[in-house]
């Protein structure tokens, strides 16, 4: 309902205008069929997505180890722990014209920039609720006989895994964020070069509806990807504790 | 020093001694220096028996119960556990804690099988203990429930069921009930001490409760403060099943309860004399300030 007044201001604004560098939402959704039809969109669409996969991943499996080991090893703590601050509060991108230096202008080159965005804040996230899981639970485990790995795996992070989703959301929106810069500043497909692509010929439309195309990727993979996982936490946790 | 236990003889019903302390001490590095958590403790519970622990905060009731469960180790003294020296926790020593530690992701039944798993028990042998445990505890109806869909008696009621999964031989229950209304908490003191008659376990109960430990206890064992130590053993000759209301818990709870006001009184006047004489007055470094008096 809401979305519609909007779109309805927004046609209504840009008929006033009447300028190409405001184009309606008809034709935003008419360059959003060209480029569907062409393939254009689709295969932008199918790179971005699929770069965000694999960097996302890798984000997970280096993230949330490294968070345990900060939580749980001085060692790490103390050689690691000045390093992930540090690095957290660097904009992932900077690191790509490094990244370029090393890799060139490969796939790799992206991923790590995607990789660094995202894995820092799962790290982060990992390693405050591990840090918070009750005491008692780990004890009540140890009692039981559970010990190293098998606790770790079968207690202490089930019980960390309502801060370690959080992390993860946010480890999303920034491997989004990472990949969508990095495939503006280089030229190898995705919905960011597209983006820049819609730029250099002066299409306004084809920007907007690429723009249109990211929130979607957006909206729809945290969708498939968190929202079933919300809601099985808020039911076993309760809602007060999410 | 005589040893207390010595003094007092183990009424121990199936004979033996299930869990010793001797000349148990625990001190443990703090900011302002080492402290004294646990001096000297020693204690026999018999086979069977059913031990209450009692005493004011920082005493090191709940330390003891650690000590025993493995999940802390002795400064100096052994624990063992028949003839063998506690090594580290295990699932022939269960612990139920004050807030349940259910674990939140997992159905009670889920919960109760969970230690079965550890033992990799079969699926049906599991489905079998954690229904005959549930029912045991009347909490069969809510099996699928998750712990926050749970009051917190019936939290500890699952954690009881819980312990109880893997058939320990010693069971310790520390302030288990300490959260609860009083109605809640009588109910369930009939539910240990039914459980108990019913399974012959070894039960050592923390609690700073002197009704609670007068109703369960075969044995009530005094513990003081500054530092953490036993004090006196008083052993319960009541009939049972005894009633929360038997007027003989309260006549002796009222005696005992005397003897803790007074240790918790010294506590509190040398806390305010501290208070007065600020800087330059009794130190509070002074170790021996922190023995106390025996009562």
């Amino acid at each position: 309902m809401v979305l519609a007044i909007l779109v309805v201001i927004w046609a209504a604004a840009s008929k006033i205008a009447d300028t190409p560098l405001a184009p309606g939402p008809v034709a935003v959704a008419r360059s959003i069929a060209a480029g569907v039809r062409d393939g254009t969109i689709v295969r932008a669409f199918l790179t971005s997505a699929a770069r965000l996969a694999v960097g996302y991943s890798l984000a997970l499996v280096t993230g949330v180890p490294l968070g345990i080991g900060l939580a749980r090893s001085r060692a790490v703590k103390q050689s690691l722990g000045p390093i992930v601050l540090g690095l957290s509060s660097v904009p992932s991108i900077c690191w790509l014209p490094l990244a370029i230096l090393w890799f060139g202008l490969s796939e790799w080159a992206i991923q790590l920039v995607v990789i660094l965005g995202a894995a820092l804040p799962v790290a982060v996230a990992t390693e405050n609720s591990v840090k918070h899981v009750p005491p008692s639970i780990e004890r009540a485990a140890r009692t039981m006989g559970a010990r190293g790995a098998r606790l770790m795996l079968t207690v202490t992070l089930p019980a960390a895994l309502p801060g370690i989703l959080g992390g993860a959301k946010i480890g999303w929106t920034f491997a989004l964020r990472s990949l969508m810069a990095g495939e503006l500043l280089f030229v190898s497909g995705g919905l960011g070069q597209l983006l820049e692509t819609g730029r250099d010929l002066g299409d306004t439309a084809l920007v907007l509806a690429v723009v249109v195309v990211i929130v979607a990727l957006g909206r729809v993979s945290e969708a498939l990807l968190f929202s079933r996982a919300d809601r099985a936490i808020a039911r076993r946790w309760g809602v007060e504790s999410v | 020093m005589a040893d207390p236990a010595s003094a007092f003889p183990v009424p121990g019903r199936a004979g033996g001694e299930s869990i010793s302390l001797e000349n148990v001490s625990l001190r443990v590095e703090a900011p302002e220096g080492m402290t004294e958590i646990l001096r000297d403790a020693s204690l026999r519970v018999g086979a069977g028996e059913l031990v209450c622990l009692l005493g004011p905060s920082g005493s090191g009731k709940t330390t003891i119960l650690n000590l025993v469960a493995g999940l802390a180790k002795p400064t100096s003294g052994v624990v063992l556990e028949g003839d063998a020296p506690v090594s580290g926790p295990g699932p022939d020593r269960a612990v139920v804690f004050q807030d349940a530690a259910l674990f939140p992701w997992l159905t009670l039944r889920a919960n109760v099988e969970f230690p079965l798993k550890l033992q990799r028990l079969e699926r049906d042998a599991r489905a079998a203990r954690s229904e005959e445990l549930l029912r045991m505890v009347h909490l069969w109806r809510f099996c699928d429930r998750y712990p926050h869909q749970l009051s917190g008696g019936m939290r500890q009621r699952g954690a009881m069921a819980r312990a109880l999964a893997t058939d320990p031989a010693v069971l310790l229950m520390d302030e288990p009930f300490a959260a609860l209304d009083s109605q809640t908490r009588e109910i369930l003191q009939g539910e240990v001490e039914r459980i108990w008659s019913a399974t012959h376990k070894t039960i050592i109960f923390v609690t700073h409760n002197v009704r609670e430990a007068v109703r369960l206890a075969d044995r009530v064992v005094l513990m003081g403060t500054r530092p953490g130590r036993i004090l006196h053993e008083e052993i319960i000759d009541l009939p049972r099943p005894r009633a929360a209301n038997d007027p003989r818990v309260a006549s002796l709870a009222n005696g005992i309860g005397r003897r803790i006001a007074s240790e918790v009184e010294k506590v509190a006047r040398e806390e305010a004399d501290d208070a007065w004489t600020g800087p330059g007055g009794r130190g509070t470094g002074d170790p021996r300030r922190h023995l106390g008096g025996g009562i």
